[in-house]
């Protein structure tokens, strides 16, 4: 997915720089949005099929949604922090880390909410973050205990990072990695919305 | 917010009524979906006069947003995992032990 991701990125790119002209592009930004209802609504049925993390949720009761909580918590202090580093608007940074590493959705939502460069680094970071969560899954294991290992997947804890953590932890471990990322993918499109909309 | 109901619609449907054979076929049109608004976002990208300019920039406003994130959340999950979930999960051994 990831090998995708960034070659739809940088095949964009060069079509947009040098082979497109102004008409075309704007064609193409016009019908993304329709794309992205599309998007959304796969997503939504993704979630409603997936009935077993119904039932888990019972058996684990609430200390399941420590984890998501401990996620959305620093992922957001942290977009603060960079607002404040990199002197950029509270809305937006808060939003950027909202994307908890599902870098395609945010890196898109945030396009249409703050224009291409805001959409640019919420792409970008939440693509870093998941690269990076790969190679901290096995240390984070080894290091601190294996629950936090689902900390910096987030969203990705569902899908692309499961691999990771079915390799190197226990099928309740897993279990908790698909039910925070749930959690947190239907948390993302909301808190990316919700933060870019409230805050200053 | 639109977005947001739109992905209600997606839950109710998925939940009531999408078979579930056809869940790959939603796989791959999520993987479509993505493919073809991530290469419009690119688009939209080169289309800019001072793309190659901001590019050097947001490299490194990127990698922060990703570590900074990163690292709080781990530091927050492992104190919570640490506090509640160990403890919890070795309250309930005790319990099928005494059982």
């Amino acid at each position: 997915m990831v090998i995708i991701a960034v070659s739809a990125l940088l095949l964009g790119v060069i079509c947009g720089q040098w082979l497109f002209s102004i008409q075309l592009a704007q064609t193409i930004e016009f019908l993304a949005e329709y794309v992205l209802y599309l998007l959304m609504f796969a997503v939504g049925i993704s979630i409603g099929t997936n009935k077993m993390i119904l039932h888990k949720l019972r058996e684990y009761n609430l200390t399941v949604l420590l984890i998501p909580f401990g996620i959305v918590v620093g992922s957001v202090t942290g977009g603060a922090i960079c607002a404040w580093i990199l002197k950029m608007p509270l809305n937006a940074s808060v939003s950027i880390a909202s994307g908890l590493g599902w870098y395609s959705l945010c890196g898109v939502l945030m396009d249409e909410l703050a224009g291409a460069q805001m959409g640019a680094i919420a792409f970008l970071s939440n693509l870093f973050r998941e690269i990076l969560s790969f190679l901290m899954i096995p240390l984070i294991v080894k290091w601190l205990n294996p629950y936090t290992a689902i900390a910096p997947a987030g969203a990705t804890s569902e899908d692309t990072t499961l691999p990771m953590m079915i390799k190197y932890t226990k099928e309740d471990v897993v279990v908790l990695s698909v039910l925070n990322g749930v959690i947190c993918s239907a948390l993302v499109p909301v808190m990316v919305n919700f933060f870019y909309a409230v805050l200053p | 917010m639109i977005v947001i109901v739109i992905m209600c619609i997606g839950v109710l449907i998925g939940y009531q009524w999408f078979p579930h054979k056809w869940s790959k076929v939603n796989t791959v049109l999520q993987m479509v979906c993505i493919a073809i608004l991530i290469f419009s976002m690119g688009v939209k990208l080169g289309s800019r006069e001072n793309f190659l300019y901001e590019i050097t920039h947001l490299g490194f406003s990127s990698l922060l947003f990703a570590l900074i994130p990163i690292g709080l959340s781990v530091l927050l999950v492992y104190l919570l995992t640490e506090k509640y979930l160990k403890k919890s999960k070795k309250k309930s051994t005790e319990e099928k032990e005494t059982w």
